[in-house]
């Protein structure tokens, strides 16, 4: 009798589960087998009812029936939620992300730093000075006579007889070596001016590197390693590069540093002039008269120093047409780099 | 500086080198050559063609067809020179000649119907000059068919080779080629002197008188009579053509021909418009007018040296002589100046007319006193070669003081400790020998050098080790794989503003570097500026005082370009006067770095999750506390803030520590703006962050996490709207039991329900104690009380 009952319930339940469609048919479902005054859940009362001898083998069916019932409607239950997720909390996934504001250094900012790090891992350190600088700074003390001709080497910007804008870092070397005693290993980057026209190729102000190793024991050959191993750090390992006889006041002997021109491979063209070379920075020993303005022992100690142009290696690398995008702040320049 | 390969094949041997070794070992010695022009490359195709015959063209007035015979056949060719005529000889560039001037191809063109096989050439297509007008019509016995290379001597090299300033003695082709023998190892041949003098005494005729000797230490003259002027002839033409020099006449033509040989700047005087045939060298007293030979009249200062003759300035000594006493075709007698004058005198002459010659830039350089008499000498021979004429007996020399070569000792072992390797003795003695300077040796040690007066760059070992370095090639100086770094502490000195550029950059504001150089009303926008005395233009005439119109320029610039939304900073430096006395020292200027933040236009883009929002001022300070934060300031510095205009902004804020104001910012003033052409709000803040610098943060101490949990309070009461959130904050704070740690605004509002001039404003109290669990009635306690006080203090309400 009971065992009917049980089949009947099953049946009908394996009926009903297969016609559910719906969440809330499920819910029906439930309550008709599972709650508290469902079939399934009523037919464990008839168990009061039973004798000692039979209990425990309906216990057992029962149990059977109800596990199985409900392992069904569970499975069923995920069945339906899966779909029902699927179609009412559709997701479109191809919508463009929420913006998140990038900002940036300026490429001019973000080269200066590239030259940074690779001398201060050389154990150089970072010093600065004034760009509003005084005659004696920029000119006197690095040897460059009154009435020298080495002067129009730079245009200059004057304040008056006494002042004017740097025309270059190196009087950041005296103001340096005015402070302390060698060993001096630093690089001074900072802005000059030149009173030159603005076009294209040119700019009344721009960024310098200068660096300065003063000590016992310095010699070109170590000048040489220290500037070779910075352009390659700098450009790639494979660089090729030479060094030119050329003249600063404040360095004696003084040279210049070219790298095969990276736009042709050294072949020659427009930007390299059809030499083959694009200049990258000045160098030299530093001229035992520094040292006389500085009171340092010519005798005793020696140096080197060398300044190249931030302007016209980011040019260069980045292959930029126009020094005065850099001076524009066109965000659409800036927000390249 | 031109300079010229046959030219300089008459004073050393070079002709087993190429081209390329010559370039390559010059610019690797330090005489750099910038350009090449190789005549035979350039003129390589252009033949001598026979005009047979000119006819008219059918469809074109001004062409010609002709019939040109190149040698092997004849050809037709178009051409548009009104010149052109049968029989004459041309020069004749074929199908495919590369025309040098404009680089183009000659092809095989169809011209308005007719077929052109080559083209007839003027000079300026040539660039031999600048003519145009027709054909260049050649000596007509020259053959058909030959290369005008050989035809028209165009077989030369041109250099053009940049000379460094400390490099007097290399501004001519003796001095480049001096270099070339201590390069190349091989001998210099300087140019002998045979001369037939009469038996008339120079110093007879003529004399000379010094009297400037600071400025004129040296001045020889030679006389020669009864020249005839005329042209030059074409070898001496040539030699000047090559190097971009117009021929004058015979007389002036050797003197430039020496300028450019030895290097020694000479000047042919008419000895008969010479006042008194007498030469004085003297500086002016005052300032006068000066007719030169280019017929411009100079102002000259006080002070300025000067040729005369007995009565008047006759030349700007060193720079350029006079009109009044010029070789004409008429001169007869001449008398050649030869002299050394000191450098800082011609440069400040040529500096102050703003004039500057072949002559002047020589002599401020430094030319050689010694050479005086030997070019003078060059040039009588020369003249009286070309010119006719006989050359007066001797040389009128007047060298009171003679300049002494100067003596140098050079140690073997400091070439070795300043290169990094040894060079040779013999090698180091062949060089300096090379270059002309005189050895002698001390010991095993050491060298005595004695350098001539054409090098007065050489004047201690350093420059003399210099030379030793370049001429043996600074390729072979060794490369050190490896350095010492010594162990002192490191400085960097710009680590600060580093950090700050990364943290504002971070914040999504792109850096921008303006030029400091503004306008003096941009700059006296924010301060008191300082001039240059030389500035290019107005719109560069001062230092910036603050990095405001740099922006706002930008921000104008982009608004230009169509983009409307900018979040903008810069590091920079800004100049001040300090008074407005005469900067005399750093004390009257103040140069400090400031930085500035820039917000314009939208901060939200309207987006498929988000609605427009434009950048306010409490975006703005937002970005200013968060970089306050973010450099651990917060806590030291103190907020103004003005709610009403300044010079520059509608309201503004300020940063200051310890009274000392380190940041000002707000929304920018319509006016302002508008004289920037811009025409949408912006919000700028700018600190100084030199100042900043300074500050030394408050060292961080580690909090640990709360254990105990918080109890958070809200309320909303209805205030007048002219209360300030910021004083109710303090209020509630002072007010408040210790147990109320943080106080927050969450909601303002104004509508007509709360009542006119009435806002709400919300806020959330948090309470916590670091060591128990609050109870919920110590905090109701508190929480009402503060409600009670806030309402009756701000005569505020409970909303509903």
């Amino acid at each position: 009798m009971l065992d009917e009952i049980i089949n009947q319930i099953q049946n009908e339940f394996e009926k009903d589960i297969n016609e559910a469609d719906s969440l809330k048919k499920l819910e029906e479902i439930r309550i008709k087998y599972l709650a508290r005054n469902g079939s399934v859940t009523l037919l464990f009362d008839k168990l009061k009812e039973t004798s000692k001898e039979e209990k425990p083998i309906l216990g057992k069916k029962l149990n059977e029936l109800r596990n199985s019932v409900t392992e069904k409607f569970n499975s069923k239950k995920e069945e339906l939620e899966k779909s029902e997720t699927a179609s009412k909390e559709f997701i479109d996934l191809t919508l463009p992300g929420k913006t998140v504001k990038l900002g940036s250094k300026h490429i001019l900012t973000q080269t200066l730093e590239e030259i940074k790090q690779i001398f201060k891992s050389m154990g150089f350190s970072v010093f600065e000075g004034p760009e509003l600088e005084s005659d004696y700074y920029n000119f006197e003390a690095l040897n460059f006579p009154a009435d020298h001709p080495a002067r129009d080497m730079q245009d200059t910007f004057f304040i008056n007889e006494k002042f004017l804008l740097r025309t270059h870092t190196s009087p950041v070397q005296i103001r340096v070596m005015e402070s302390m005693q060698p060993p001096v290993r630093a690089i001074m980057p900072g802005r000059v001016y030149r009173n030159e026209a603005i076009n294209a190729r040119s700019y009344c102000t721009f960024q310098q590197v200068e660096g300065l190793y003063v000590d016992t024991d310095v010699t070109f050959a170590e000048l040489k390693g220290t500037l070779v191993s910075f352009a390659k750090q700098f450009y790639g390992s494979s660089l090729k590069y030479r060094f030119r006889p050329s003249f600063f006041p404040f360095t004696e002997p003084s040279a210049e540093m070219d790298i095969t021109c990276f736009i042709c491979n050294g072949k020659g063209c427009r930007i390299c002039k059809n030499s083959g070379w694009l200049e990258i920075l000045g160098c030299g020993m530093v001229d035992p008269n520094v040292f006389k303005y500085v009171n340092y022992d010519s005798e005793k100690y020696i140096g080197y120093a060398f300044g190249m142009g931030i302007e016209r290696i980011t040019l260069l690398k980045y292959g930029i047409n126009d020094i005065r995008l850099f001076f524009e702040n066109d965000l659409r320049f800036l927000k390249q780099f | 500086m031109k300079i010229s390969l046959n030219w300089l094949k008459q004073y050393i041997d070079l002709n087993d080198l190429t081209t390329k070794d010559i370039v390559d070992k010059l610019t690797m010695s330090g005489l750099e050559v910038e350009d090449i022009v190789d005549e035979n490359e350039l003129y390589k195709n252009f033949i001598v063609a026979e005009v047979k015959s000119v006819s008219k063209h059918p469809n074109a007035d001004k062409l010609s067809v002709c019939e040109v015979f190149d040698g092997k056949e004849t050809l037709q060719v178009i051409c548009g020179a009104p010149n052109v005529a049968p029989g004459q000889k041309v020069v004749f560039a074929p199908i495919g000649t590369l025309i040098p001037n404009g680089n183009f191809q000659i092809k095989k063109a169809k011209i308005r119907g007719v077929e052109s096989n080559g083209m007839i050439c003027a000079e300026d297509e040539l660039l031999l000059s600048e003519d145009h007008s027709g054909i260049m019509v050649l000596n007509s016995t020259l053959q058909a068919g030959k290369p005008i290379t050989e035809a028209l001597n165009l077989n030369d090299v041109i250099f053009e080779i940049a000379v460094t300033p400390n490099r007097p003695d290399a501004l001519s082709h003796v001095g480049v080629a001096r270099d070339l023998s201590a390069i190349f190892n091989r001998d210099l041949h300087l140019p002998e002197i045979v001369l037939k003098e009469s038996k008339i005494k120079a110093n007879e005729i003529a004399s000379v008188e010094i009297k400037d000797q600071k400025n004129c230490p040296r001045y020889s003259a030679k006389v020669v009579l009864n020249v005839q002027i005329k042209e030059s002839p074409e070898w001496l033409k040539n030699r000047l053509a090559k190097i971009g020099l117009r021929p004058i006449n015979n007389v002036v033509d050797v003197t430039n021909f020496i300028l450019h040989e030895l290097g020694q700047p000479l000047h042919a005087f008419d000895l008969d418009l010479l006042e008194g045939k007498k030469i004085i060298v003297k500086s002016t007293e005052q300032e006068k007018e000066f007719v030169t030979l280019d017929s411009k009249v100079r102002k000259l200062p006080q002070n300025t040296l000067m040729i005369c003759d007995a009565k008047r300035e006759v030349a700007i000594a060193g720079i350029m002589g006079g009109e009044n006493s010029e070789i004409n075709p008429s001169t007869k007698n001449i008398l050649i100046e030869s002299a050394y004058f000191n450098p800082s005198s011609i440069r400040r002459t040529s500096k102050a007319l703003q004039l500057s010659t072949d002559s002047s830039y020589r002599f401020e350089r430094g030319a050689d006193p010694s050479i005086t008499k030997y070019a003078a000498e060059r040039a009588a021979q020369l003249i009286s070669e070309l010119a006719g004429g006989e050359v007066a007996e001797g040389i009128i020399d007047v060298y009171p003081k003679i300049i002494e070569r100067k003596e140098i000792s050079l140690r073997y072992s400091r070439v070795t400790k300043i290169l990094g390797y040894e060079i040779s003795k013999e090698k180091i003695h062949q060089i300096l020998s090379r270059l002309g300077l005189a050895l002698k040796d001390l010991d095993d040690n050491s060298l005595l050098v004695s350098v001539p007066t054409f090098r007065p760059d050489i004047e201690r070992e350093i420059d003399l080790i210099e030379e030793i370095a370049r001429i043996n090639g600074y390729d072979n100086i060794p490369v050190v794989p490896k350095i010492n770094i010594t162990l002192e502490k490191k400085v960097d000195q710009q680590k600060f503003e580093d950090d700050v550029r990364n943290i504002i950059s971070s914040f999504g504001f792109y850096e921008m570097i303006n030029n400091p150089l503004e306008s003096e009303w941009e700059a006296g926008l924010t301060g008191n500026p300082i001039f240059l005395a030389n500035p290019q233009s107005a719109e560069m005439s001062c230092l910036r005082t603050s990095l405001l119109g740099g922006g706002l320029n930008s921000v104008k610039r982009n608004l230009n370009y169509g983009i409307r939304n900018m979040m903008l900073f810069e590091i920079g430096n800004v100049f001040e006067r300090k008074s407005d006395l005469l900067i005399n020292s750093f004390d009257d200027i103040s140069e400090k770095q400031n930085l500035i933040l820039i917000l314009s236009g939208k901060e939200e883009e309207k987006t498929w999750y988000s609605d427009e929002k434009y950048f306010d001022f409490y975006s703005l300070k937002g970005y200013v506390n968060s970089f306050t934060q973010k450099i651990s300031l917060d806590n030291l510095l103190t907020d103004l803030y003005y709610s009403s205009e300044n010079e520059i902004y509608s309201y503004y804020f300020t940063k200051n520590f310890n009274n000392q104001l380190v940041g000002v910012g707000g929304k920018v003033k319509k006016d302002v703006l508008s004289k920037f052409d811009i025409n949408q709000d912006v919000f700028v803040f700018e600190f100084d962050l030199s100042a900043l610098k300074k500050i030394t943060p408050d060292v961080k101490k580690y909090i640990e996490p709360l254990k105990f949990p918080k109890i958070i309070r809200d309320f909303a009461l209805i205030f007048d709207r002219s209360v300030q959130y910021l004083d109710v904050k303090n209020f509630i704070l002072e007010r408040a039991s210790k147990l109320l740690k943080k106080v927050e605004l969450f909601d303002i509002f104004e509508n007509e329900t709360l009542g006119s001039n009435k806002k709400s404003m919300a806020f959330t109290l948090e309470y916590f104690d670091e060591s128990r669990t609050l109870t919920e009635d110590e905090v109701e306690k508190d929480f009402n009380y503060l409600i009670s006080e806030i309402s009756k203090k701000f005569n505020a309400k409970l909303r509903g």
